[in-house]
Order: C-alpha cells, then structure tokens, then sequence
C-alpha cells in the first residue's frame, strides 16, 4: 500500500492557523492500514486539534469524515453535501487523495495533514518497509523476487558492492543486503546460474516519464 | 594525444606491477595533486585517483588526472556510478581519452549517506558491472549505449575492484568471473590484512582459471596505528583484519606503530609476491603518499622496469 | 475527602480483574462525587486506543488513569504491555499540543489487592497532597499512603 505518516501537529496547526470551520477527512484505504489517515486517526487529531484550540481561547469547528478511498471521485463527491460550509479540509489522504479532492473542488482550500513515503508492506504489526519504485519495468522475475532497485541502497541489477557484510547493508545495518538476499534465494533452488548474465542499464524514462505519468485504458471507459 | 597505457605494458611484461591511490584535495588547489604526483613517481607504475571518494566533494578525479598526466605520470580514472548519468559517464569517458588518460577503474561508489553531501540524489543510473561493458563497448565497438557510432573511440585499459572479504564471500569468485565476463582487464583488491582467506580465494581464482584472463593486484595499506587497525576493523563494511595483527600493532609502544605498520605492510607484499595469480600490488595509503616510495624500496619493488 | 482539589476530575480505565466486585464497589463513589468521576471498566487493559484517551482529556478530565494488572500478570499475556505503548504514544500527541504529558497515567496494580473504591479514593488524596507519581517508574506497585 501507499504508505504516509502524519506531519507533526506544528506543522499542521501552522497551515490551519486562519481558519476556523476545519473539515478534516480521512481514507480508509492504505493509510488506514498503516495507520496514519484513517478513520481513529483522524479522530485522534479532530480531538487533538480542538483541544489545542480551546487551551488557546480559539473557537474551532470540526467535522470529521472518513472516506473509503480519498483517490476516487465517486467517493470524494460524497463530501460535496456541506464542504462549503468549510474554511479548510485537512486532509488524511495520501498525495494522491490530496489532489483528488482539489480537483473535485477546485475552489475550496485543500491541506495535507500527512507526508507521504513509499508503496510498502506491512512486514509486521506496526511495521511497514518500502518495497517499490514504481519503476514501471518490474524485473522481479530475474532478482528472485527481490527488487534491487528498491532493496538495494545503490539499485545495483549486478550486486552486491563490496561493503555487504553479515547479510546487512553498508549503508544502514539493520537493512538486509538485497543482493545477500537474491544469491541466497537463488542457491536455495540451484539458480545461481542465472546471476551469469550481465543485467543491462534499466529504461529510466519508464519511471521517470515526461512529468506525471499516466496510463489510459479505453476499455475501461465509459 | 596519443599516449598509451604504462599499467598495460608493464602487466603485459610480466614484471610485478605496483600501483598507488593518490586522493585529490578538498579544494581547487591542483598543487596538492602536483605533490602527490611528485612523491609517487618513479616508485609506482600507475596511480589511480579516486572519485568523490566516501562521497565526501575533492577536486574532481578527471582534473587531478589531467594534471598528473601533465607530470608524467600515468593516471587511472576513477569513476563512480553514483554520481553521474549515462549521458555524463559517456562523456567523460571521452573526454579522459582525448586528455590522454589511458586506464580507468570503474566502481559503484560509496554511498552518498556517508559523505558531506548526505542530501544529494544518488544517481546510480547504470552499475559498476554495466560501466565495465560499457566502455569496452565504446572501446572495441566504437559504440555508445544505444548503438550509436563514435567518430573516435577512447582508448582505455579497464580495470575494475573486487573485495575478497565482503558478504556473501561464497559469491565473491562467481562476481569477479562476472566482471572479466564484462570485460575487465585489471583488478584492484580490497586492502588485505587476512592472508589465509586472501589465499583460499585466490586458489579458487586460479582454479577457475581466471587469473589467465584478467591482471589482479593486492591491495596494500599500511597502518599508522593501532587505533587506526582498530577503527578499520569495526567501522569499515568489507574489512577484515585478524586480531593477531590488531594485537601486534598494540604491542608496540604508539612511536613505533608506523614502523610496525610498515613493517606489516612488506611483509604482506613479499607473501603476495608467492601467490599464484597475482600480478603485483595496490597501495591505497590513504594521506599517507609519503610512505609509499619505502614501502616500494623495503619491498624490493624499486625501481620500476622501464617500458 | 480533601476539599482543596474539590473541582479536580479523574476519568478511569481500569482492568476488571483488579476487582471482581467493582460493578457494585463503584457505585457509591459515583453517587458522591457525580461528574468528577467517570468509571470505565474493560476486560483487559489492552482494549484501550489514544482515542479513548484524547477523548476522556476533551470531555473535561484533569487526570485520566489507565490502570493495568503488572506486566507478566496480564491474563491475555500482552494487554497491558499495549496499555503502556499506546498510552505513551498519547502521551507524545498531547505534548504537541502544550499539554502536561502526566495528565495521562499507566498504574499497575496486583488483581485482588484493593478494591475499586478504595483505589479512586486514594488517587484523589494522592493528587491532593504530593501530586502525581512519574509515569514511568517501571514495574510500579501500587503505594500504599498513610493519609
């Protein structure tokens, strides 16, 4: 999932400082599940904000709204009942969610109450570790099943560097070696072999793109 | 331009060859580099400058070679993957021939986290592995990535690093293959304290037949200290040094260390003389230039054969 | 009762197998002290979430307690330990917003050795004189006061 964590509440209280009428939304998609904006996180600011407000003699008005996913206007249109009657919506949303409901509501003044990070797993409770690029080229089926671009600090495809030691990463070591990880895989099943082949450059214009990327399926279209 | 590679001669002479890693300023001072050049030459065949190295920004490795080269010496490019795209690597790589540098040494890098630019985007946009191929391609092809053809080739002897001591050690000989496969031509070796795992790596080497392929060359750094052995052994991924010669340095009162570092150093060097499949050495003493042109004498290494 | 904190309110979570009998022992406090006590039994510590926290501090408590059995005592193994980690994490949140971090307070207390009533009136007394104890006193036992 998109994985996000909140921005600190000074952050936060500095973007709503003018306002008064505070809708603040969540999504009960990706970051629910690493519980940073979903439905009891955005109670657990809702209450921390009022609280905040009313240690300052300021006068907040808050509504709190979780939808099921902030990327999809369907959902987001379901905000459209009372948003006017908003100064701001703080949003739990990714980046993604974010900009969704500024689209749907171009005149209405959107903030984002969370950082956005990485397309992650949950690897245990309470631990979520970065998985994918998005390179948009997936070669998982040569890296078994490791990706050396995300795993690996230096994305070498021909690892590992010469600084691998104990299985762990030079760079950071409580990171595994992404490599340490591919060779042991691939000895487990006899596939050693398949390291031979000297893996060429990547195509970095299928991640990069030419600004935002976009992928279009007519028959998908209504 | 048209000079050729010294490394190459002297390897392909067959003498036991010696190289020495000279490390460029922290400023745009090309007298450092002069200094440097000035205390080397005579003594080592080639020296390698390195590239950013740690991540930490020096005066930049294509500039300190152009400037040794001036000097008469015969500089090895560093270049690291970590810090220029396919488009700048290309480039540079031509641009070092057309100045006349004749050797290159292709790496990933040190990871910028390490270094005083934590903030950089780490480029990373081909590997070491694919910077070997590479430049063999735009050598022997004439080709850039692509296909595209050069109106010259850069003529460069490439060399590449492997690290004897790194995890998973069981990989280390299939990856070394894996470079001459790319098309290595020299390697330089991560500094060699441990020379029983050194030799039974070696043996494998060997019994791949890989030392036929390819010219390897041990690397060397004298310690300054015990503190320094000790420091290296814990802190430095890829490292690795016995506790016999950690306790050996400690044994000796700290005015003495050095020698004794040194001392360590030639004896190193005479053991790797005795090893099959190896060509000769690489002095990587780090701020420390000045000691190379006795390790060299001590080591019975001078003078340097002529070509 | 000590007059001086007579405005002083207390909301409580507490694990019910510190006293079988608190649904009748709370009773009477609640009588006496109204709205300045607000009682929350779980079957175990561990059913406490922040929100339950940030919303007891909104409602208008001064002081809310989240009282456990001791750690390797909790009859679901880890109840308590997530009592304390989600307590602390309440903890930081509040912070952020200029509150008192010991407004919140984790106690551990043996199951079967004081009642409910008895607890809450010494919390109050306890507030009354020496204000409260540090929250993270490891492995706390519950201090007996001579009032």
């Amino acid at each position: 999932m998109i994985t996000a964590e909140r921005k600190p509440l000074s952050e936060i209280h500095e973007m709503i400082a003018p306002y008064r009428k505070i809708l603040v939304v969540g999504c009960g998609t990706c970051v629910a599940e690493c519980a940073a904006g979903g439905e009891k996180e955005v109670g657990l600011l809702a209450s921390a904000l009022r609280m905040d407000a009313q240690r300052a003699g300021r006068d907040l008005d808050i509504k709190e709204v979780t939808l099921d996913r902030q990327c999809v206007y369907e959902f987001i249109d379901q905000l459209t009942e009372f948003i006017e009657q908003y100064d701001v919506v703080l949003s739990l949303g990714c980046g993604a969610g974010v900009q969704a409901v500024a689209e749907v509501f171009p005149k209405a003044i959107i903030v984002p109450a969370l950082n956005t990070t990485f397309v992650g797993e949950t690897k245990e409770v309470g631990l979520w570790v970065e998985k994918c690029r998005g390179c948009g080229d997936c070669k998982l089926g040569f890296f078994a099943a490791v990706c050396p671009i995300t795993s690996c600090a230096k994305g070498l495809f021909n690892g590992p560097c010469g600084g691998s030691q104990d299985g762990q990463c030079e760079v950071d070591p409580d990171t595994p070696c992404a490599w340490q990880l591919i060779i042991t895989r691939l000895e487990e099943v006899g596939g050693l072999d398949r390291l031979k082949k000297i893996h060429p450059p990547a195509d970095w214009s299928k991640q990069q793109g030419r600004g935002p990327r976009k992928i279009m399926r007519e028959d998908q279209k209504i | 331009m048209r000079g050729e590679s010294r490394l190459k001669k002297v390897l392909q002479g067959g003498s036991f060859t010696v190289t020495a890693e000279c490390g460029p300023p922290k400023g745009a001072d090309p007298e450092a580099i002069r200094k440097k050049g000035g205390i080397l030459k005579g003594f080592v065949d080639s020296v390698n400058v390195t590239d950013n190295q740690t991540g930490v920004v020096r005066l930049s490795s294509l500039a300190a070679c152009a400037i040794l080269l001036q000097d008469g010496l015969d500089p090895i490019l560093q270049m690291v993957t970590r810090d220029r795209n396919r488009i700048a690597l290309q480039s540079d790589i031509l641009g070092a021939s057309a100045l006349g540098i004749r050797n290159i040494l292709c790496l990933s890098g040190d990871h910028q986290s390490f270094g005083n630019q934590p903030q950089a985007k780490g480029v990373f946009d081909i590997d070491s592995m694919q910077l070997i191929q590479l430049v063999r391609q735009m050598r022997d092809d004439g080709m850039l990535l692509g296909g595209e053809k050069l109106t010259e080739p850069p003529h460069l002897f490439v060399g590449a690093v492997e690290n004897p001591f790194a995890d998973p050690l069981s990989y280390r000989v299939l990856r070394l293959e894996k470079k001459v496969t790319a098309g290595a031509e020299f390697i330089q070796t991560q500094c060699i304290y441990n020379l029983v795992r050194f030799k039974e790596w070696m043996e494998q080497v060997v019994d791949r037949g890989i030392h036929e392929k390819v010219s390897i060359l041990g690397g060397i750094t004298p310690l300054k200290s015990a503190r320094m052995a000790a420091y290296m052994s814990d802190h430095v991924a890829g490292m690795n040094i016995p506790d016999e010669i950690i306790n050996r340095m400690k044994s000796v009162p700290a005015d003495e260390q050095r020698e004794e570092g040194i001392q360590i150093a030639v004896e190193t060097i005479q053991a790797l003389k005795g090893i099959k499949g190896i060509h000769g050495i690489h002095i990587m003493a780090i701020e420390w230039e000045e000691v190379v042109p006795q390790l060299v004498e001590k080591a019975g290494l001078a003078p340097r054969p002529a070509v | 009762m000590d007059q001086k904190k007579a405005g002083l309110k207390i909301t409580i979570f507490f694990c019910q197998q510190i006293d079988a009998d608190q649904d009748v022992n709370r009773r009477p406090l609640e009588k006496e002290l109204g709205p300045r006590i607000r009682f929350f039994p779980l079957p175990c510590s561990g059913r406490i979430e922040p929100l339950h926290l940030m919303r007891a501090l909104e409602s208008g408590a001064d002081k809310v307690y989240v009282v456990t059995c001791p750690e390797g005592a909790c009859r679901y193994r880890e109840g308590n330990i997530r009592a304390r980690k989600r307590l602390a994490y309440t903890q930081g949140l509040i912070e952020e917003i200029g509150l008192a971090k010991n407004r919140l307070e984790l106690i551990h207390v043996p199951a079967g050795t004081t009642t409910i009533d008895k607890l809450v009136k010494e919390l109050f007394a306890r507030e009354a004189f020496a204000g409260p104890l540090p929250v993270d006193a490891p492995g706390q036992e519950r201090q007996q006061k001579r009032l």
